[in-house]
């Protein structure tokens, strides 16, 4: 009986401990070859150099067939426990938002504290964005459709899972019917791929990415190059940050491609899905990882203690800004 | 001398009948177990089936066609759970992963397999269409005097069945874990 108890205790912190992760973000998001190759963009001078971006909103505004694939897809991840993020209404928020953001004042008449920062971080975002491709082609008298799906890590800018490839050419099925049976063929070897990713990420930690930065303030007065005693090792700074990101990571898996006396740059770094606090297992992101790291950095050996800036990026991705607050 | 030729003659007959005989029922065992072995599928998918379907073209053996029809629709559902199905041709349809990714998901939950695929189990109602009358032609071919192999088109409840699966805990769900 003892036996059966413990069993379904273990059975019970296994299944709360698992459905702790943070679920990351999907959104759909119209290439920048189909939106410029449409018409769906928007020309700038930047300083005597001609810049082309897509203009998602035009593109979600007039394309009929786009919003019919992005539709069918949602439906297909929603049915995968993935609801999409949608971004049109992501867009129409993020307007909405500034405009009430503006508006909004206190019985005093003060406004929204709000950095240049927090304006430009204002845009939409996922963790993963699905990248859509497709064009309708000709045969004689067939038409046929080339489709291709990439799910891209945002942080990583890796590509996690992708389905392509050009379907049957028919002279009686309408350009309607051969997007849907495209989204009906690609997304089972999409979502197959992208299990995988998820189970790799279960096994090996979630890839992020950490960025380390010095302030060049005034009262900043050392680098990363500068040497501290910590814990009966006299090395510099970055070589502290480096062992504390090796000895954090799962299984110890990083790799530092980058590193200068003012900036070091993490990739690759597998972060523990879940952390535990005060008896509970939550997600872990990139930000609550860092701040693990900024913590050491106030020990007493580091100058009597570092003031650093901790900037998160989203759910994979966390710069430590080194010297101030 | 006459003698010592007609036992040569005798001996040569009896190794030549032996070496078939041995040869026939090594063919057999091969064949055998080809029948039997749980890796042997012979699908292949026809089009994108209608929203969360697979058309899929499989056989199957047995020795009347009708035990050959039962067991190509085994095998259909079979070949989804554990093995996928391979892309069309012309690129009529992508290729479609195996609903459990865990490659000994069949012995770990070997009770659970042994209720569903058994005769008149749960399997078939994963099985939406299929040619019930014994197909002809090129289709039904006699493999030897005791066995046929038929071939059907079968449209598999596809996501209906990864669902069911995912409920029983023997296929992974997508959003496991978060």
């Amino acid at each position: 009986m003892k036996k059966i108890v413990s069993l379904f205790i273990i059975t019970i912190i296994a299944f709360s401990s698992f459905g702790q992760a943070k679920k990351p973000t999907i959104m759909v998001v119209p290439s920048d070859r189909m939106c410029i190759s449409k018409g769906y963009s928007m020309t700038f001078d930047n300083q005597g150099t001609e810049v082309v971006l897509p203009d998602y909103k035009k593109a979600l505004q007039t394309d009929g067939d786009l919003r019919m694939v992005i539709s069918k897809m949602s439906g297909i991840m929603a049915d995968r426990g993935f609801p999409l993020k949608d971004l049109e209404q992501e867009l129409k928020g993020l307007e909405q938002e500034a405009a009430e953001t503006s508006m909004l004042t206190s019985k005093e008449g003060s406004g929204i504290a709000e950095s240049p920062i927090d304006i430009l971080k204002r845009t939409a975002k996922a963790d993963i964005i699905m990248d859509l491709d497709f064009r309708i082609e000709r045969q004689g008298p067939k038409k046929y459709i080339v489709f291709t799906l990439n799910g891209l890590d945002a942080y990583s800018n890796k590509n996690v899972a992708s389905a392509a490839g050009a379907g049957n050419p028919s002279s009686a099925a309408t350009p309607e019917i051969l997007l849907e049976e495209a989204v009906l063929s690609y997304m089972d070897e999409f979502n197959g791929r992208l299990m995988t990713y998820f189970q790799d990420m279960f096994a090996k930690g979630r890839e992020i990415k950490i960025m380390v930065m010095m302030f060049a303030g005034d009262g900043v007065d050392f680098d990363l190059e500068e040497e501290f005693d910590y814990k009966g090792a006299y090395e510099t700074l970055a070589v502290h940050i480096e062992d504390w990101v090796a000895d954090n990571a799962v299984e110890h898996r990083f790799s530092l491609s980058d590193a200068t006396e003012n900036k070091m740059k993490f990739e690759q770094v597998r972060m523990p899905m879940t952390y535990t606090r005060n008896g509970e297992d939550r997600g872990m992101d990139a930000r609550r990882f860092v701040g693990e790291l900024r913590k050491m950095l106030k020990d007493e050996a580091f100058n009597g203690g570092i003031d650093c800036k901790l900037y998160m990026r989203g759910l994979g991705e966390a710069w430590l800004l080194v010297g101030e607050k | 001398m006459k003698k010592v030729a007609q036992i040569f003659t005798l001996v040569l007959a009896t190794i030549l009948i032996a070496t078939s005989i041995s040869s026939a029922q090594s063919r057999n065992k091969v064949r055998k177990l080809e029948y039997n072995s749980s890796y042997n599928y012979e699908v292949a998918t026809v089009a994108v089936g209608v929203d969360g379907t697979k058309l899929v073209k499989v056989w199957g053996y047995g020795k009347k066609p009708e035990d050959a029809i039962r067991n190509a629709k085994e095998l259909a559902v079979a070949c989804a759970i554990f093995r996928g199905f391979p892309a069309a041709s012309n690129g009529k349809a992508a290729k479609t992963p195996a609903i459990t990714s865990d490659s000994n998901a069949a012995d770990k939950n070997a009770e659970f397999f042994e209720n569903f695929f058994a005769p008149g189990g749960k399997y078939l109602q994963y099985v939406n269409l299929s040619t019930d009358a014994p197909p002809s032609g090129s289709d039904r071919v006699k493999v030897n005097k005791k066995t046929y192999k038929v071939g059907i088109v079968v449209s598999i409840a596809f996501d209906e069945l990864r669902k069911d699966l995912e409920k029983e805990g023997i296929a992974r769900s997508l959003d496991s874990g978060f």
